[in-house]
């Protein structure tokens, strides 16, 4: 299988996450599978303009010229997406999300009844599995965990695939290792 | 009573976040003696601080954004981020969020709203609630009758939050209808919107024949 990474730890975090990261990496590596580690920080991302583009003016492809485009490229060519991110205010970094909102060329902008509710149709046969990785704040609780559990559980459906697993950095990479082969 | 309305949409000259929002602070404006400023985040994108600060010194405050796969624009995220060293300073504002989306049903901003109630709290701001509206793509091509009865709701909760300070839950309630469609108003809506908004956009810019194209395909 193929797998990739997009580590959304922003500048300034601290480096835990990180380095688990890379055990992770290696851990799935080991496991003769393909994995590659994108970082967000190092890469050039701008926000989505939602200037849509991408779905009415060149089908598929955004029109800000910067990095988002190996990310989407990287995304649609695997089996299974790592989304890795130290919770910043109860959800994942703007470094993240930016990146995953630049994902909006990948779907199409018709509509369809998707199990009794409306979603985009699939500009691609086959999307990844998403999932997240994730390193606590001192305060986060089971509710934050609850509440971004359902919007990944939401994002999934929307574009188009199923969550993974939700993990924090706590967990054994081990566990997360096997997480992974359930799917 | 004082109102600071921070629009995120990325689009701040034409957002539909904005436009809705229009017709919120009219009604605001009835009740003499309130005011309201609006800022533009995308404006503000180089200097988040000053915008926390204004933030801070606000008596209500309406963070305004459409959903972006499922939860706040990443543009947004970045402002919740230097709101942070706020939390539990003391007189922080009443906030409240204005949430609308393309998806025809209110059910797609649940999600993101429960993520809101939990920031205000986190914040330690009083909580003023989400006005959450769906349909909202392409405002601007979508029939008057349908947009004069949104904008005419928007009015409403605006005049009765600019007399009260609160946002009245029958008319949230009202606004989010249709929470979800039954399938067949899926059917009528599903083919207004595929053909009427984005097959007309495509064939006016000569990308209809691509629709479905595959660039990025391994």
């Amino acid at each position: 299988m193929n797998f990739l990474i997009l580590n959304g730890n922003p500048p300034g975090k601290g480096k835990k996450i990180d380095e688990y990261i890379e055990r992770l990496a290696g851990a799935i590596k080991n496991a003769r599978h393909d994995v590659e580690v994108l970082i967000l920080r190092d890469m050039k991302i701008n926000p989505c303009l939602g200037c849509f583009d991408c779905w009415v003016k060149t089908p598929g492809l955004c029109s800000i010229k910067d990095d988002a485009r190996e990310v989407a490229k990287n995304y649609i060519a695997s089996d299974h997406v790592i989304f890795c991110s130290p919770l910043i205010m109860g959800f994942v970094s703007s470094l993240l999300k930016n990146a995953m909102d630049r994902n909006l060329p990948l779907i199409h902008p018709h509509l369809e009844d998707l199990d009794g509710e409306i979603h985009h149709k699939k500009r691609y046969d086959k999307y990844p599995v998403i999932s997240f990785l994730l390193e606590k704040e001192s305060c986060t609780d089971d509710e934050d965990m609850a509440i971004a559990t359902e919007i990944f559980r939401r994002q999934a459906i929307n574009v188009r695939t199923t969550l993974g697993f939700v993990r924090l950095t706590q967990s054994p990479v081990e566990e997360v290792l096997r997480a992974i082969d359930v799917h | 009573m004082q109102l600071t309305f921070i629009n995120g949409s990325p689009r701040p000259a034409k957002s539909n976040t904005g436009r809705l929002m229009e017709h919120f602070i009219r009604g605001f404006l009835e009740t003499a003696g309130n005011t309201c400023q609006t800022e533009f985040l995308a404006r503000h994108r180089k200097n988040l601080d000053a915008l926390a600060e204004n933030f801070a010194s606000s008596e209500n405050v309406i963070i305004g954004f459409p959903l972006y796969v499922d939860a706040m624009p990443g543009s947004v995220k970045e402002f919740i981020e230097a709101l942070e060293p706020l939390s539990g300073s003391k007189q922080l504002p009443a906030l409240g969020f204005v949430i609308q989306c393309g998806f025809p049903e209110t059910a797609h901003l649940r999600f993101v709203e429960r993520y809101c109630a939990k920031l205000t709290r986190r914040l330690g701001c009083r909580p003023l609630g989400c006005i959450l509206k769906g349909g909202c793509e392409g405002l601007d091509v979508q029939p008057d009758f349908l947009t004069a009865k949104y904008y005419l709701a928007f009015q409403a909760i605006g005049l009765h939050f600019g007399k009260t300070g609160i946002f009245d839950e029958t008319l949230l309630k009202k606004l989010a209808h249709p929470e979800n469609l039954k399938a067949e108003n899926m059917l009528q809506i599903i083919p207004f919107i595929n053909q009427g908004l984005w097959d007309a956009q495509m064939e006016k810019n000569g990308a209809l024949n691509k629709s479905f194209d595959r660039p990025l395909i391994p």
